[in-house]
């Protein structure tokens, strides 16, 4: 089977139940919003491929189930995300408090190196918000974490923030090539498919092998 | 092996010996003979052949200190001058019995571990029969006799284990065989079953599956060598993969007093079972008596294990099979009862529906549990018309329920799986009080799926993994190599006994299928095996990998049928309860009361068989199979599987 991209970044998305995970990559995915959706049990995941500054990306990305009880099995899945969306729903303030709790649950389980970004998804109701976006904007801050406000119903950054997280991923991986390959380090910027065999270190390598 | 008898006084002679060598292990030999010390030769018994002797020390004295010898013989080799000698006392008798002979001939295979001080022999595949400890120094020099006597080829993958090759002179006509068959480009089948059928030893017909697994071997061990491989290093790999393949599937059983190991490695065919009519309404009013108690509950049982329910009369059978209903109820009485239970669920109701909204808002925990029950319950079978559109009635009263079952049960509260295991149940019984109480039945049983720690869950897919691994053994395999071995995959499918993968009508025949609690404890995890097992030539022919593997699984849904795979669930399981190797930890995860005395190798437990379970109803254990199982050999009792394994055996 001849292959169709050039990279592979698999992705994760997790927060507490019903913030509207499995919509955000429904909508992604399909580019459809179901408001009667299923509620996940265990895990799975979608596919989609983006044209990223002429590259062929394919995300692998892996949705999970986000009642904590859950949490010893979706762990598991954790290994060799290159990239986590952590969401909250902007109605919930619970859901909100929780994003620390995920974020240690990512340090403990996920590599060190791993992307990540905050999305505050139901953004269209408005009426029944209980998070700011200031509120929101703060917490990224104090994580350093990209953020952004979504809405799947909407189709609301949906896009953008896939993109942008994927885009992060690419280019720390460039930084990454330049730094452990300091003698073709000056002025060459672009990541080159063949240059990158040789090193089997962490995922960043695998983009290429993939 | 053969034991001794009073008559073979030996014409024979000592071509080597070694003294202080100690019995550790002996099939069939009571362990209170393990552990002696005595002295292992090489004995010439007849014109061609020649045996390997383990004599205990009780045989054997000091030349010295005996006046009445009846026979002596010199050793020629040991370190001390020695002499043997015996009379023909009871006690002698007795110490006589104990000697253990190793025709060269019916060797198979040695093994030489911990620095060269263990050796074990075996005259079968898969079972090392004998075991001896080297008190002196290591097992070098006998080795080195032993080999000037059988043709030996180590392996590659064991380098402590010998194959014999060529037993004596009178098989080198099998050794050319060997070669003459141009081992690598023939039918590997065939190449197997000349191998075996050539060592003309023992039933091995039944260590063909074994054998056969071994195709990829001859397949893929000798790329690029051609058939220039010397040949006997690869039979000696064939034979000690087989080895290795008959251990996995070997049980040792210990006791007391005994160790014995029994070995069938293959499954029998699976039967095809076909599947029933469900139970219909005659039948079912023809069950009961005149006042509306149900007899013969074994008879209805099994009438809805081969065939379910008819759709007509779900709605009362369902509160039986739930434990709702007690069977010996008479209608009066059950008339009583669902008066007392509806009571019950709506006082229950009551406190929950009488908290102020003041009183919501200091209770954390509630609120908690309230809007996860609200999430769900919107997400739940909307596209079913009973829970469609907006506004939905029946909406409420899954909240309603669920709401009340976190009352009833505040420890567990509602966790997220619940209402779909809710939904059938208030679509076929139509109100809350009947839904609500064969939903608490079923709780009941899988209670353990929601555990905090998910203990349950891991568990059963810990005990799926058994299972699978003995009943497709290659499945398993492929599975654990692709980093799928602890069976995550299949988490939604046990958290939820498999609702996701059926329709409502589908879900309803395997839910009072399985409800019966027949044929066996934990017969939705052979369901899993049978959905699996269905897929085994995919999943292996195209090397599907950890993310192809869960992808799979999860596409199932709704693409599965209900009947073809209850009917292979139970040819599964007659499969494995009738394979020669079924193992004790297979028996304790179907709730099959276990053979001899033994320890479940996963808990350490002592197995007192039935209380090890996850769920279902607990059967008693009347020990009537163990005695069935126990048999007399020689003196010596063995719990053995079943009288047919034995059969086989013998
Ligand atoms: N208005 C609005 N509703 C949304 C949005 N995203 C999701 N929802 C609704 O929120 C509910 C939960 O969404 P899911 O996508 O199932 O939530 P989840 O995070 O996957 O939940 P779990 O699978 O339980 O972990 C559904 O009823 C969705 O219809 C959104 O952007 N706007
Ligand atoms: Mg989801």
């Amino acid at each position: 089977m001849a292959k169709t991209y050039d990279c592979l970044f698999k992705l994760l998305l997790i927060g507490d139940s019903g913030v509207g995970k499995t919509s955000i990559l429904f909508r992604f995915s399909e580019d459809a919003f179901n408001i009667s959706f299923i509620s996940t049990i265990g895990i799975d995941f979608k596919i989609r491929t983006i044209d990223l500054d002429g590259k062929k990306v394919k995300l692998q990305i892996w949705d999970t189930a986000g009642q904590e009880r859950f949490r010893t099995i979706t762990t598991a899945y954790y290994r060799g995300s290159m990239g986590i969306m952590l969401v909250y729903d902007v109605t919930n303030e619970k859901s909100f408090e929780n994003i620390k709790n995920w974020i240690r649950n990512i340090e403990e389980n996920a590599s060190a190196d791993v992307e990540k970004m905050i999305l505050g998804n139901k953004c269209d109701l408005d009426s029944k918000r209980q998070v700011s976006k200031e509120r929101g904007e703060q917490l990224a801050i104090e994580y350093q974490i990209k953020f952004v406000e979504t809405s799947a119903k909407d189709s609301l950054n949906v896009e953008y923030a896939f993109f942008t997280l994927a885009r992060d991923i690419k280019a720390k991986m460039e930084k990454k090539q330049e730094a452990s390959n300091p003698t073709r380090g000056s002025g060459a910027h672009q990541l080159r498919a063949n240059e990158q065999q040789r090193r089997p270190t962490s995922w960043l390598s695998r983009c290429s092998l993939l | 092996m053969s034991s001794s008898s009073v008559e073979d006084i030996p014409d024979q002679k000592e071509l080597f010996t070694q003294d202080g060598v100690l019995l550790k292990a002996c099939i069939g030999r009571s362990v209170t003979e393990l552990n002696s010390v005595g002295m292992l030769c090489i004995v010439q018994t007849g014109e061609h052949t020649k045996t390997i002797e383990w004599r205990p020390i009780d045989t054997i004295t000091i030349d010295s200190d005996t006046q009445d010898q009846e026979w002596a013989v010199v050793n020629t080799i040991g370190r001390r001058e020695r002499t043997f000698s015996g009379n023909l006392t009871a006690d002698y008798l007795t110490a006589r019995a104990r000697i253990i002979r190793i025709p060269l001939d019916e060797l198979k295979s040695f093994r030489v571990t911990r620095n060269c001080q263990l050796i074990q022999f075996s005259t079968y595949p898969g079972v090392w029969q004998t075991t001896f400890y080297f008190q002196h120094g290591n097992a070098e020099t006998f080795i080195a006799n032993l080999k000037s006597h059988v043709k030996t080829a180590k392996t590659r993958h064991d380098r402590n284990t010998y194959v014999v090759v060529e037993p004596n002179t009178e098989s080198q006509v099998l050794n050319r065989s060997f070669a003459e068959l141009d081992i690598f480009t023939e039918n590997t089948t065939d190449v197997v079953w000349n191998l075996v059928s050539n060592f003309k030893q023992r039933p091995y017909e039944t260590t063909m599956e074994a054998f056969s697994k071994l195709t990829d071997i001859v397949y893929y061990g000798n790329e690029g060598v051609n058939g220039k491989r010397d040949v006997s290093e690869e039979v000696a790999d064939l034979l000690t993969k087989s080895m290795s393949a008959l251990e996995e599937a070997t049980t040792v059983t210990k006791s007391d007093e005994y160790e014995v190991i029994s070995v069938k490695p293959t499954l029998p065919p699976r039967p095809s079972i076909p599947r029933g009519p469900p139970l219909s309404a005659e039948k079912w009013e023809g069950l009961q008596d005149t006042e509306g108690r149900v007899t013969e509950v074994e008879g209805v049982k099994q009438l809805i294990f081969r065939g379910g329910v008819a759709h007509s009369i779900r709605q009362s059978v369902w509160k039986y099979l739930l434990d709702f209903y007690p069977w010996h109820m008479t209608t009066k009485q059950l008339k009583i009862l669902h008066r007392k239970r509806t009571d019950e669920y709506y006082a229950m109701k009551l406190q929950w529906r009488s908290m102020t909204e003041a009183q919501e808002n200091r209770f954390a925990e509630y609120r908690d549990r309230k809007s996860l029950v609200e999430k769900d319950v919107n997400r739940t079978d909307r596209t079913h018309p009973f829970y469609a559109g907006d506004n939905n009635p029946n909406l409420v009263l899954l909240q309603d329920i669920l709401m009340t079952y976190v009352m009833y049960n505040f420890d567990l509260g509602y966790v997220q799986g619940m209402s779909d295991i809710l939904a059938p149940m208030l679509l076929l019984m139509g109100n809350e009080v009947d839904s609500f109480w064969c939903f608490v039945g079923f709780m009941d049983r899988i209670a353990s799926n929601f555990d905090m720690d998910q203990a349950g869950m891991k568990q059963q897919l810990l005990h799926l993994q058994q299972l699978l691994a003995f009943a497709s053994p290659e499945l398993a395999r492929h599975l654990s190599s692709k980093d799928s071995g602890n069976m995550y995959f299949c988490f939604r499918w046990l958290l939820v006994w498999f609702k996701r993968e059926f329709s409502h009508r589908d879900i309803m025949r395997l839910w009072e299928v399985l409800w019966t609690g027949l044929p066996c404890n934990n017969f939705h995890l052979l369901i899993c095996v049978a959905i699996l097992d269905a897929e085994k030539e995919t999943f292996i022919n195209r090397d599907f990998g950890f993310t192809e593997i869960l992808k799979h699984v999860n596409d199932l849904s709704m693409c599965l049928d209900v009947d073809r795979i209850l009917s292979s669930a139970e040819g599964i399981y007659h499969q494995i309860l009738s394979a020669p190797h079924l193992t004790n930890q297979i028996r304790i995860v179907l709730g099959i009361p276990t053979v001899g005395n033994v320890t479940d190798p996963d808990d350490e437990e002592p197995s007192t068989s039935m209380d090890t379970k996850d769920n279902g109803t607990t059967e008693p254990d009347d020990g009537r199979d163990m005695e069935e199982g126990s048999i007399e050999y020689d003196g010596v009792r063995i719990y053995t599987v079943t009288k047919n394994v034995w059969a086989l055996l013998a």
